[in-house]
């Protein structure tokens, strides 16, 4: 066990833990978009930052990355922290609005505007579905591409991937758009699982037997 | 695309570190963009998965997915480039190719790109055409740019080019001339060698020219042979000094008269030539003949 | 050569190469680095091969080539030894008489550099400003080897230091003496380089150690490790041997950048090279020490200097940076510990020894010791690599060794540190260069980029353009680093383009500073730095642009308007080079310009020889 002190508490963990589980443990909470339990930290969303060490040399650390160490000072919500993560979520509103995930973390910290060009982006790179396809699913179908302003997510070549088992993991997991299911315009599916099942969900004697984790899902408002 | 190549070049690269990297470099280097066939053999004979090594390719900027042109222009945009308008010089290209940066012109003859830094600032703005560095460029240099590229950027590979000039070269074990009046290579004399590889022997003519590498044998060479070269007068296997910088592969010296060597790479494939003016043995000479 | 395996046998080679130099024998020494070669020098000894070829005179006369001496502005250039002769932008067809002169120990008079300010020749090249306020501790070895051949640096001393420290085999003195001679890492943030060794040397052993020498010298408008790579590879090698054996390192890697291909071929060719001799690969000098070098290509991406993209990039994978810790050190390359240096720390690795702890920490201002490569582009009149010790303030450079600017605006900043650097400004000149003064200006001494700016250079234009750049070669993993970098551009973009208005301000730097607080890596942290130090010293230009739809600097194209004054002659030579065909006039009369046409391109002031085209 190692001691820390979150928000002024020393309290004891487990070592090995990163912040983020250490703090969620004790009961306080931090936001996250590109975490998840079963999946190996990424660290790319920066919405789980917090800060640690002493000022004036304390910095933030993304804490579902860094490791729990003997005497580390940790804040999980100071002024420093709560106004990167609002500038964070501003970013995710002015790229990702219709995410009802982004809108009710905006709504969480009050951010009520946002001051940048809108746009209206199905995907904000978390990885989320390319960890979940590689390390639950085995499958490796979908990966990143590209780098910068153009990177993406997708199959190789954006035809569909002859190692995609159809499983739908990856739709299931996207924080960014619960709508995804994108029967009716393959092109923008990123493992066209969707439009590729057999037989489609849209004839729905079969539906019964089908995995969809969409909720709700396009298909079924359609009919 | 040859699958025979991509499997060559995966062997070559074996077990190394970082080998997808080199191995999409080497396919990159023979056919100018990386074909998809290409990319699922890799994916196949490495065994990792499809996903990644399309991520490799996409992710570094040296790597193309689409065909490119015959001609690569690349327009530097380094920091010392852009305060010095390089902007305006890919304008200018832009205008004159009728392309953007990253595509390529329909008839398949020139790709215009960008680059972020040649490391060549001082003399900026630089452009680089099939190689050829073309240094504080201005708009107006622009078209005679894409004119030299069109007709071989280099320029100077032609016999009619004076600064190309004939070398005569001796045997360094018998003394004897190589120089051939009778073959000519290029409108010269040629330098006439014995070869032989894989047991096969016969005559080769490099030419004599400066800097060319151009050369006729008797029997087709494979591209990638070492092959023995031999004094046509006394018979004797050169020997092998110093590695060619190219390829590693071992060198033979021709000697000058007059001292200094010209050195030829052995391997089939390279010949590349290196000029050494520098000889022990009549540095020392010369030193005590100074002293006297 | 035969392979070395003993000390007794390195040392006779050493004494051997040295007593069959004919120092006496003049040599014409041609610099061909990639600066060079484009600007003609392989042409240079092309004549000079014909011309001896032709006279014989191979015995009295001696060539070489080598990698770049630094004065680029000067290129295709000639040195001659023993008279420490300089002749800049030399002809090819003049290379005869260079050789004629320096057979016979005269100079070529018309031939020499002339001082822009004394008007004067000077013969030597010691004597030349832009030399002469030098410390050329590295570079000066680029003029003495040719760089194809190890007997060059065996000549000059080379490994000699590697080897005496193999002999004494006592890893914890190196890296004691590495702490005191106060090296810091010339990549970027300068940590202790004796420090970061002994961190390697106390991890354990079983896995076996990596050191990489980055070599992605990714910044624009840097290229002070691409003239030591082209020029000196085997000093590189040296540093490196030396790391291992301080370090109980098993292995090596040179990560070059793809862009760099001569370097590229004579770090091969000095691999080779030194494997032959027996200085690389298994029992090294009969000692049994280990250690061997591979050379990794990258393939274009500015990321991959930062450390832990870097060791992704060798793993082949996407150069993608992740979160510390773990630190490299502890878990690097295929989860091996593993040490980062750049190629100048390694290349003054052997300065060190060769020079004496002592002297070395003595080098320098206060605690930051050694000399520092500089290259020193833009507007200036001398461009070209600088080395200086640190200290130096930057007028000395810009001034004393640049010349001061190069067009008719004044000196209005130096840019260092690359995309993730800072713009100083002019009143700051007096700052003496080092790690620490640099960042509390708002900068970073990064790897040596120093981009001199004037009156013509706008600063929002330089902002935008990084963050242009920046945007291009975020990984794109980090969201607040891909997506802050594009918003600062359009942000910019806007206020160039005379569509800011005072909200854009307050937001672009609310957005920087949290980037420089939340981003994953380097190149996040510090992508704010161009638009913070620009804001910071030159905010009044901002305000120009969005009060009053001005850029004062004449390069914000929606904001200017060319025109024609009476200056102008009439001789119609920017009809000519028009391309919007937008300036109209008759011969011998004043012209003017469609103010509707016109592109901005600029090109017609860069033809004018009367100064007659305004630009407002």
């Amino acid at each position: 066990m190692v001691t820390v002190t979150i928000n002024g508490l020393d309290v004891s963990v487990e070592e090995g833990m990163t912040i983020l589980e250490a703090a969620r443990f004790i009961g306080f909470p931090i936001p996250t978009l590109c975490y998840h339990e079963g999946l190996s930290p990424y660290g790319a969303c920066r919405l789980c930052v917090v800060e640690i060490g002493e000022a004036p040399r304390s910095r933030l650390v993304s804490s579902c990355t860094y490791p729990v160490e003997e005497g580390l000072k940790i804040r999980t919500a100071s002024k420093r922290v709560v106004q990167a993560r609002r500038m964070i979520i501003e970013l995710l509103l002015a790229s990702c609005p219709q995410s009802k995930t982004i809108q009710d973390l905006a709504s969480a910290y009050g951010v009520r505007t946002q001051r940048f060009k809108q746009e209206y982006e199905d995907c904000i790179l978390c990885g989320l579905c390319v960890r979940m396809c590689s390390e639950q699913m085995m499958a490796k179908a979908i990966g990143f591409r590209g780098r910068g302003t153009e990177r993406s997510v997708g199959t190789p070549f954006d035809i569909q991937s002859d190692v995609c088992r159809l499983c739908g993991a990856c739709m299931h997991i996207c924080p960014a758009c619960q709508l995804r299911c994108t029967y009716n315009e393959p092109e923008k599916a990123i493992c066209n699982a969707c439009a590729n099942l057999r037989p489609p969900c849209l004839e729905k004697e079969q539906y019964d037997d089908m995995m969809c984790y969409m909720d709700p899902c396009v298909a079924c408002e359609i009919k | 695309m040859n699958p025979e190549h991509i499997e060559k070049i995966i062997a070559d690269h074996e077990g190394r570190q970082g080998a997808i990297i080199s191995i999409l470099e080497d396919i990159q280097d023979l056919y100018h963009y990386l074909p998809e066939e290409a990319l699922r053999m890799v994916a196949r004979k490495t065994g990792q998965s499809l996903v990644d090594i399309y991520g490799v390719a996409t992710f570094y900027k040296a790597f193309s997915l689409k065909p490119r042109g015959r001609h690569l222009i690349s327009v530097c945009m380094g920091t010392a480039c852009h305060v010095r308008s390089a902007p305006g010089i890919v304008d200018e290209f832009t205008q004159q190719l009728g392309l953007r940066p990253g595509e390529t012109t329909e008839d398949s003859e020139f790709t215009l790109e960008t680059v972020n830094c040649l490391g060549t600032c001082a003399l900026g703005p630089i452009v680089v055409a099939d190689g050829t560095y073309f240094s504080n460029v201005k708009r107006t240099d622009v078209k005679k740019i894409i004119h030299k590229a069109r007709t071989g950027a280099a320029g100077a590979r032609s016999g009619r080019d004076e600064r190309l000039f004939p070398v005569d070269v001796l045997c360094p074990l018998c003394g004897r001339t190589l120089t051939d009046a009778h073959h000519q290579i290029e409108n010269n004399s040629s330098i006439a060698l014995d070869v032989s590889f894989d047991g096969k022997k016969g005559w080769i003519r490099l030419s004599s020219l400066y800097g060319s590498t151009c050369r006729e044998s008797e029997h087709e060479m494979p591209p990638d042979v070492l092959v023995s070269l031999s004094c046509p007068g006394c018979g004797r296997n050169f020997p092998e000094k110093l590695n060619c910088i190219e390829c590693g592969a071992p060198m033979v010296p021709l000697e000058f008269q007059g001292g200094g060597v010209l050195y030829v790479c052995a391997r089939s494939g390279c010949m590349s030539r290196r000029i050494s003016l520098d000889v022990p043995v009549l540095r020392a000479e010369t030193a005590s003949a100074r002293q006297a | 050569m035969e392979q070395l395996t003993s000390f007794g046998m390195f040392k006779a080679l050493q004494e051997r190469i040295v007593s069959e130099s004919c120092p006496e024998i003049p040599t014409i020494v041609v610099p061909a680095g990639t600066c060079g070669q484009a600007s003609g020098a392989l042409e240079l000894i092309r004549a000079a091969h014909h011309h001896i070829l032709k006279n014989n005179l191979q015995a009295r006369i001696r060539i070489r080539a080598t990698g770049c001496h630094g004065f680029c502005q000067a290129e295709p250039s000639v040195y001659v030894e023993p008279f420490d002769t300089f002749y800049p932008k030399v002809d090819p067809a003049r290379m005869k008489d260079i050789i004629q002169a320096a057979l016979e120990g005269r100079t070529v008079e018309d031939l020499l550099y002339v001082d822009d300010a004394g008007g004067e020749r000077i013969e030597r090249l010691q004597d030349i400003p832009f030399y002469r306020h030098q410390k050329r501790t590295l570079l000066s070895q680029n003029e003495r080897i040719d760089p194809l051949e190890i007997s060059d640096y065996l000549k000059i001393g080379g490994y000699t230091a590697f080897a005496g420290l193999l002999a004494d085999n006592d890893p914890a003195r190196i890296i004691e003496d590495v702490k005191r001679s106060g090296l810091r890492g010339r990549g970027g943030a300068g940590f202790l380089t004796g420090a970061k060794w002994e961190f390697l040397a106390r991890q354990a052993d079983g896995k076996g150690k990596i050191i990489v020498c980055n070599a992605d010298e990714g910044d624009p408008g840097a290229y002070m490790d691409r003239s030591l790579l082209e020029g000196n590879p085997h000093s590189i090698l040296e540093g490196m041997l030396t790391g291992a054996l301080a370090t109980g390192a098993d292995q090596g890697v040179l990560y070059v950048r793809t862009e760099y291909p001569l370097a590229i071929r004579h770090l091969n060719n000095a691999l080779r090279q030194a494997r032959e001799l027996g200085l690389l690969g298994k029992n090294i000098l009969g000692t049994g020490f280990h250690f061997d070098i591979s050379l990794v290509k990258g393939a274009g991406a500015f990321v991959c200097g930062e450390e832990t993209a870097l060791m992704r990039s060798i793993e082949g994978k996407m150069g993608e940076p992740r979160q510390r810790p773990p630190f490299p050190v502890q878990k690097g390359i295929e989860n091996k510990p593993t040490l980062i240096n750049n190629v100048e720390t390694w290349a003054n690795v052997p300065v060190i020894f060769r020079m004496g702890v002592e002297e070395y920490a003595a080098t320098g201002g206060g605690e930051e010791t050694g000399t520092k490569i500089f290259s020193l582009v833009g507007k200036i009149k001398n461009t070209g690599l600088v080395e200086v010790p640190m200290g130096t303030p930057i007028k000395d450079i810009v001034f004393n060794i640049g010349g001061g600017q190069s067009g008719k605006g004044g000196v209005k900043a130096v840019q260092t540190g690359g995309p993730s650097g800072g713009c100083i400004p002019a009143e700051l000149f007096d700052l003496p260069i080092g790690y620490g003064s640099l960042a509390k200006v708002g900068s970073i001494m990064g790897s040596g980029g120093m981009i001199v700016m004037d009156e013509n250079t706008c600063m929002v234009d330089v902002a935008r353009y990084f963050m242009n750049f920046l945007k291009g070669e975020s990984c794109g993993k980090c969201f607040p680093c891909r997506k802050g970098t594009q918003r600062m551009y359009e942000l910019l973009d806007d206020i160039a383009a005379g569509r800011g208005t005072p909200g854009h301000l307050d937001l672009l730097e609310e957005l920087a500073l949290v980037l420089k607080d939340v981003a994953m890596c380097g190149l996040g942290q510090t992508a704010s730095n161009p638009v913070l130090s620009t804001l910071k010293y030159f905010r009044d230009e901002y305000l120009e642009h969005i009060e009053n739809k001005r850029c004062p600097a004449g390069v914000c194209k929606a904001l200017i308007h060319f025109s024609i004054n009476e200056n102008c002659t009439g001789c119609g030579a920017c009809v000519k080079v028009c391309p919007e065909k937008a300036i109209k006039g008759e011969r011998k009369q004043q012209h003017v310009i469609d103010a509707g046409l016109c592109s901005r391109c600029g090109s017609c002031k860069g033809v004018c020889a009367f100064d007659a085209i305004e630009v407002r």
